[in-house]
């Protein structure tokens, strides 16, 4: 299973790591992924910022951003004296951050690095297509936290989700609500997007049985559809999982009415990580913790704190 | 000194000109943002852009896709004129700045040789660039003409050495096994880094000092730069609309064939054309009367504007074209933004006269004034501008006036006339109108002919109301009682 997965985190054009939580043990999976593969170019940025060696919301003791020689990385330009690699910049890119504009930098030494990103998707996609250009042979993006990872899949295709122990004290509630947000990121890619239409979602679902939903997909929207019987077997597309906003509860209501929510933008969730240890004070027992979360979702687990150091 | 209110560039389709150039650089597009009339005192520097303006237009076609090479290379240039102010304050740049520095260096490098085949073509006069190549040699010391900027190794020998210390622990940390000899590995990096990081500074440091002579020619390039691009807007402008090279005169306007960008590309939208208007004027008043809709304001405005376009070194919208270097151009239009500023409509109006002829007489200028007190009764109204056209015929400055009141035409030294409706037969119209047609303002709108022709001597308003009322089926009542007030009054 390590090897297959192995061989589709080499594979992957483009991988964006996205954490439920803080400390969830994304800079880990990062600083893996940099320097298991040395051999080739990798492009490196983040969603907003990230890097900083003491957490700056939390406090905690943080790991920094070790890039390898060759590497390159698009952040902001006040983050650049916080790096210590040998840097040469190789373009400017236009893109405003508060920490002054993205620029992109080969890092001519291996070295500690500062990330400090656009925050909008269409600028994720100019610097990763600016990054295929200056000869990355894959792009990666240090995503974000907790509901705005769901997003990510619009930007790269291939997901890895970080969760761990900081998440909630409660085991089963950390693997819980991971495997929510890991069911979402994997919804089915809608091959023939059902075409925009200004009537009632009712009126449509008895039509065709199948819908477009424009904005977001609630409860109190899909709720008395269920009741109704409307949505039996019927197929419902949203624009990217981020526009979900089911609680568990409901998904798992219209999986037993076989209905099949899918989505226009799709990307794969590659694995999932687990830190038992939270920031926080509190540990998780290892094996019991990498076992439920296994029960959990159909993709390799791997433990941060065993497997990746 | 001439200034425009941008509700006026607005107006006249100045914004609109301005709009359609895409200059290329941040130094091109602040000139078209910040556009500047040359002054009557800079008359040989307008003459020198006219004459390169009209060269490159005229080559736009052969040279096109010399042009568009140009255009490409300009497009890349970054405004660094404030790593440039830096510079000479003798502040150290960092890596970024110095990258965007090696970065123009390099693109004017690339545009030299293109500029020069330009120059053979097209003949630029008062416009050059410096060579690059010595400033390069600082930023790129070992000629590598990458696009990227990096402090190589051999920058200063403690550097070389600095560096290969940082490469040797980089592969002892990546091969050490215990947590503490990769403690000490980290901490001996650390220092090797800070080593790295006050050394390189010192190079960037050496590298600005060297720069420093270069400081001039770099902003004197970016300014250059600025021209070129605005030069080629200019020029492909020119080319779009049928612009020509005017000829400078002391006083006296003469404008033949010309035409209002903006309105004409209305027009054509509608299936319709712009009619070119040709008008003569010198020092003095003249005065436009014509019917109404008939287009007198359109003609002020095209005049203005394609004197202001002159005296910012574009070509001029026109067949042929003899203007004089203007001190100021003040546009008297009826506004909704005067009249909201408290005072009447009459009143606003009157005070942004005054105003207007007191810069107007600081030195030659170009007055236009429309419909002037046309709020008031018509007999006082008559009397003003009557007064006005007298004392406008005394003034340092070509003004023109349209106006609607008789007894004004005679007393100014020039005298034009919308032709209007006045060479159609109005059965014609009538018959249109009974049949399918019913709206009659595009009846007529397509009727109208909004040239202008001088008249001589004396000649009062043109009546066209009445046959716009007759074309606009007022009711009929009222229409007979009009006519033969006309008919009592000739009698």
């Amino acid at each position: 299973m390590r090897d297959d997965l192995d061989k589709r985190i080499a594979e992957a054009r483009t991988l964006s790591i996205v954490g439920m939580c803080k400390n969830a043990g994304k800079t880990t999976v990062l600083n893996w992924l940099l320097n298991r593969s040395r051999d080739r170019v990798l492009g490196l940025t983040s969603i907003g910022r990230d890097g900083e060696s003491v957490d700056v919301v939390t406090g905690t003791e943080k790991p920094g951003i070790f890039i390898p020689e060759g590497t390159l990385i698009a952040t902001a330009k006040d983050m650049l004296s916080l790096c210590d690699i040998t840097q040469e910049i190789v373009c400017t890119t236009g893109i405003p951050t508060p920490l002054g504009e993205v620029v992109l930098v080969r890092a001519k030494s291996a070295g500690n690095v500062q990330l400090a990103g656009p925050s909008i998707t269409s600028q994720l996609k100019t610097v990763s297509g600016l990054f295929f250009s200056l000869g990355a042979d894959q792009t990666i993006i240090d995503g974000a936290l907790g509901r705005k990872s769901l997003g990510a899949r619009t930007v790269a295709e291939n997901v890895i989700l970080c969760t761990g122990a900081s998440y909630d004290m409660r085991m089963e509630k950390v693997v819980q609500d991971t495997a929510n947000v890991f069911r979402l990121l994997n919804l089915k890619k809608a091959e023939t997007p059902p075409e925009e239409s200004e009537k009632p979602l009712k009126e449509l679902l008895r039509e065709s049985g199948e819908a477009l939903i424009p904005g977001a997909l609630t409860d109190t929207a899909i709720l008395p559809l269920l009741k109704s019987g409307a949505l039996r077997n019927a197929r419902l597309v949203v624009k990217d999982p981020s526009k979900v906003l089911l609680s568990p509860d409901t998904l798992e209501k219209l999986s037993v009415r076989g209905v099949s929510l899918e989505t226009v933008d799709a990307a794969k969730t590659l694995c999932v990580t687990v830190n038992p240890v939270s920031a926080y004070g509190w540990k998780f027992d290892p094996d019991a913790f990498l076992r439920a979360m296994e029960a959990a979702v159909t993709v390799p687990v791997i433990n941060v704190k065993e497997a990746l150091s | 000194m001439i200034s425009i209110r941008f509700e006026d560039r607005v107006s006249i389709g100045l914004q609109y000109v301005l709009d359609s150039l895409h200059a290329c650089s941040p130094f091109g597009q602040e000139r078209v943002r910040r556009l500047r009339f040359y002054a009557p005192e800079e008359r040989a520097a307008l003459l020198t852009e006219l004459g390169n303006t009209a060269r490159a237009a005229k080559e736009a076609q052969t040279q096109k896709s010399l042009y568009e090479k140009i255009m490409l290379v300009l497009c890349q240039l970054k405004d660094i004129r404030g790593s440039l102010s830096r510079l000479f304050e003798g502040v150290c740049l960092d890596h970024v700045e110095l990258f965007e520095l090696k970065g123009f260096l390099l693109r004017i490098e690339e545009l030299l040789p293109l500029f020069d085949r330009m120059n053979e073509a097209v003949r630029i006069e008062g416009m050059a660039f410096s060579d690059p190549s010595e400033a390069l040699k600082i930023l790129d010391p070992e000629h590598t003409r990458s696009r990227g900027f990096y402090i190589p190794d051999g920058a200063s020998e403690p550097l070389r050495a600095i560096r290969r210390e940082k490469k040797q622990l980089e592969q002892r940390l990546y091969e050490a096994e215990t947590v503490a000899e990769k403690d000490a590995l980290k901490a001996e990096r650390t220092r090797v880094c800070a080593e790295e990081e006050s050394e390189e500074r010192a190079i960037r440091k050496a590298m600005c000092l060297a720069l420093l002579p270069y400081v001039s020619a770099m902003q004197a390039d970016a300014d250059a730069a600025g021209r070129l691009d605005f030069l080629i807007q200019k020029a492909l402008f020119g080319v779009r609309y049928g612009g020509v090279l005017p000829e400078l005169t002391d006083t006296a306007l003469e404008l033949t064939d010309m035409i209002n960008p903006e309105l004409c590309d209305l027009l054509k939208e509608k299936g319709r054309a712009f009619v070119p208007v040709s008008i003569a004027a010198d020092r003095g008043a003249t005065v436009i009367t014509g019917a109404n809709m008939g287009g007198k304001s359109v003609a002020m405005k095209t005049v203005a504007l394609n004197a202001l376009l002159m005296q910012a070194g574009f070509l001029v919208c026109a067949k042929r074209a003899r203007l004089p270097m203007f001190h100021c151009v003040k546009l008297l239009f009826d506004d909704l933004q005067s009249m909201q500023s408290g005072l009447s409509g009459f009143g606003s109006e009157i005070v942004r006269f005054s105003e207007a002829l007191d810069e107007a007489e600081q030195g030659y200028s170009l007055l236009l004034i429309d419909e002037l007190a046309r709020g008031t009764n018509p007999d006082e109204g008559a009397r003003i501008v009557q007064a006005v056209t007298r004392y406008l015929n005394g003034a340092n400055a070509i003004s023109i006036l349209a106006t609607h009141y008789d007894g004004v035409a005679e007393l100014a030294r020039a005298h034009y006339q919308i032709i209007g409706l006045k060479d159609v037969d109005p059965d014609a119209i009538k018959a249109e109108l009974s049949g399918a047609e019913r709206d009659g303002v595009a009846v007529i709108a397509r009727h109208m002919n909004y040239g202008l022709y001088r008249v001589e001597g004396r000649a009062d308003c043109p009546k066209d109301a009445l046959n716009i009322l007759r074309m606009l089926s007022l009711k009929p009542e009222i229409l007979e009682r009009i006519e033969r007030s006309y008919d009592t009054e000739k009698s």
